[in-house]
């Protein structure tokens, strides 16, 4: 779809702020462009749609060389999203995303109302179209940035730092929001961040960057996060990369022990019985809290176990769906060191111990390493860290 | 102040009044066209700026009077003399707005025109000019409150404003024609500059109100 063929981008001054890149970016998919500022990332970018033009090489998209092509026209054909939104501050909501369409030729009435579509499609109310930039949120003028730039259905999706300039809660929800579009649209989406964990949550294929324009490692993120390529990268990344990766790990393989799980209107005595040295307390089957054994042999054993005080249970992870990631950090927080698996209603299924997530996870890593072939550097030449 | 001087002259008074506003709006229209092209030049070409910016200050260095009396030869004692003085004297005030009004376009809504694909033109007209509207208006305001008033200078050359009350005033040593003349000039200008405001208004519904 995109293919980046040896280009370089030299400044006058003799900066080089990319270097010889070789990159294909594949239909449907999102590549992220990651690095350091000064890297190059964004004016790579840049040259897919001639904001800034290559030195030397050639970008082709979908086989044709972009330089070929009437500037406007090819813009047309490439949705584009900024970091300040770029959102025309004299042009209602509706107008600000029926942009292209009317540079299209479009009536007007037929472009607002698919600029109404896309208000829906990125999670706006339609009361907002008659709204100007300046009324909007920071968070809501991003959605009216990201509707712009879909208004006349481009197959290629260009985005700049789009999620930076807002808080961490509104980027979480944006970015959340552009993997449900993606699930549904499948644009080819090259997005551009000096964020590793957007990245890692975002891409399909995260290419990390050294400074000056070379690509360090590209790589999907799991591969990326499991076996980085030399030290700037594992640098990059960043020291937790471990704990990360087991956000790609499924819990569906965890084998969960019910041993400990007892009703809560079972006696101390029925408790005592299982053994364990934590009691998960459950209500319906939903988990009430954790006792420890050396509470329960304080009780009389005709003691209702509802009666005796309990640890709170904390965050449960839903078998199959959450990540090893949110098992283990269940099993952190919890005062028993042992992970509340629940299914989709909240019914406890069972509790895993911090050995049985360690189990999981080699199992996960180990199937994960089998799966990929090994990692070339993609540059051989500089593999010394930054 | 003699009142009864007011209804009895009040024909001459609403003639000179409305020669007064025809030269001053005239002349600010006129500065206002001139201005936009060449602020548009001067916003594009950094080169032609500074001496622009600086022909423009010399120009409003000149006496008014002197201008006109300077225009004389070519333009003769006619309207056209004192409207041509004072189309220069707000291009002085306008053009740097118009400038300043284009460069205040932010460069993020300038590359998104761009990467949306407008072409050049397109851009300026479509996305450029309507964002540069505010600080213009607050360039043409200045320069047609300016116009207003100095049109009465040009009665000296015999063009016919509110300045002849001033004249006549002077030479009868007789105050009343000078204070209405100053109190219509103000009045003018006021009704001008709210007029202005209202346009203003009406293009950028845009803006935030304060």
């Amino acid at each position: 779809m995109i293919r980046f063929e040896r280009v370089t981008k030299r400044y006058p001054d003799g900066t080089v702020a990319v270097d010889a890149l070789d990159l294909d970016v594949p239909p449907g998919k999102t590549m992220v462009l990651v690095g350091p500022s000064g890297c190059g990332k964004t004016t790579s970018l840049r040259m897919i749609n001639r904001l800034i033009e290559p030195t030397e090489g050639r970008i082709l998209l979908d086989d044709e060389d972009v330089r070929e092509q009437n500037p406007a026209h090819l813009r047309r054909g490439i949705g584009y999203v900024i970091q300040q939104t770029g959102l025309f501050p004299h042009r209602t909501v509706e107008d600000n995303i029926a942009t292209v369409p009317v540079l299209n030729g479009w009536r007007r009435a037929k472009a607002r109302a698919r600029a109404r579509e896309l208000l829906t499609l990125v999670g706006l109310e339609q009361g907002l179209a008659r709204r100007y930039p300046y009324q909007l949120s920071g968070g809501q003028q991003q959605r009216v940035g990201v509707a712009r730039a879909l208004a006349a259905d481009p197959p290629v999706l260009l985005m700049d730092e789009p999620f930076s300039a807002v808080d961490p809660i509104v980027r979480a929800s944006l970015q959340d929001q552009l993997i449900a579009l993606q699930t549904e649209l499948h644009k080819t989406v090259v997005l551009v961040t000096h964020d590793i964990e957007e990245a890692i949550k975002v891409g399909d294929l995260v290419a990390l960057f050294r400074p000056h324009g070379k690509i360090a490692q590209l790589d999907t993120p799991e591969r990326l996060l499991g076996a980085p390529v030399d030290d700037y990268v594992a640098g990059f990344v960043g020291f937790d990369r471990g704990i990360r990766r087991l956000s790609f790990f499924s819990t569906a393989g965890l084998s969960l022990s019910t041993g400990p799980v007892v009703a809560a209107d079972a006696t101390v005595a029925k408790a005592t019985a299982t053994d364990e040295p934590w009691i998960l307390l459950v209500n319906g089957g939903k988990p009430l809290g954790w006792v420890p054994a050396d509470r329960l042999a304080q009780q009389a054993g005709d003691t209702p176990l509802r009666q005796v005080p309990a640890e709170a249970v904390g965050h449960t992870f839903t078998v199959g769906t959450d990540s090893l990631r949110a098992a283990l950090d269940a099993a952190v927080l919890s005062a028993a060191g042992q992970a509340v698996g629940v299914d989709g209603n909240g019914q406890v299924v069972g509790v895993a111990t911090f050995d049985k997530l360690r189990e999981a996870v080699q199992a996960e890593q180990s199937a994960a390493d089998a799966a990929a072939e090994p990692p070339a550097p993609a540059d051989s030449q500089s593999g010394a860290p930054a | 102040m003699i009142w009864s001087w007011i209804p009895s002259n009040g024909a001459l008074i609403w003639q000179l009044t409305r020669e007064n506003i025809y030269i001053g709006v005239v002349s600010a229209l006129i500065g206002l066209a001139i201005s936009l092209p060449l602020g548009i030049v001067a916003a594009r070409w950094r080169w032609f700026n500074p001496p622009a910016l600086t022909a423009v200050s010399l120009i409003y260095a000149i006496p008014a009077i002197a201008l006109m009396i300077a225009l004389i030869p070519a333009l003769g004692l006619t309207d056209t003399n004192v409207i041509v003085a004072l189309a220069l004297f707000s291009l002085c005030v306008i053009l740097p707005n118009v400038v300043a009004g284009l460069r205040g376009v932010p460069a993020s809504v300038r590359q998104a025109a761009t990467a949306m694909g407008y072409g050049p033109l397109r851009r300026l007209v479509m996305v450029e000019l309507p964002l540069a509207v505010p600080v213009i208006m607050g360039g043409l305001r200045v320069g047609m409150v300016s116009s207003i008033s100095l049109a009465t200078v040009g009665q000296l050359i015999g063009v016919s404003t509110l300045g002849y009350l001033f004249i006549d005033g002077l030479q009868r040593s007789f105050p009343t024609p000078i204070y209405v003349g100053m109190v219509l000039i103000i009045a003018i200008a006021v009704g001008c500059d709210l007029v202005l405001v209202g346009v203003r208004r009406l293009l950028t519904p845009w803006v935030a109100r304060s």
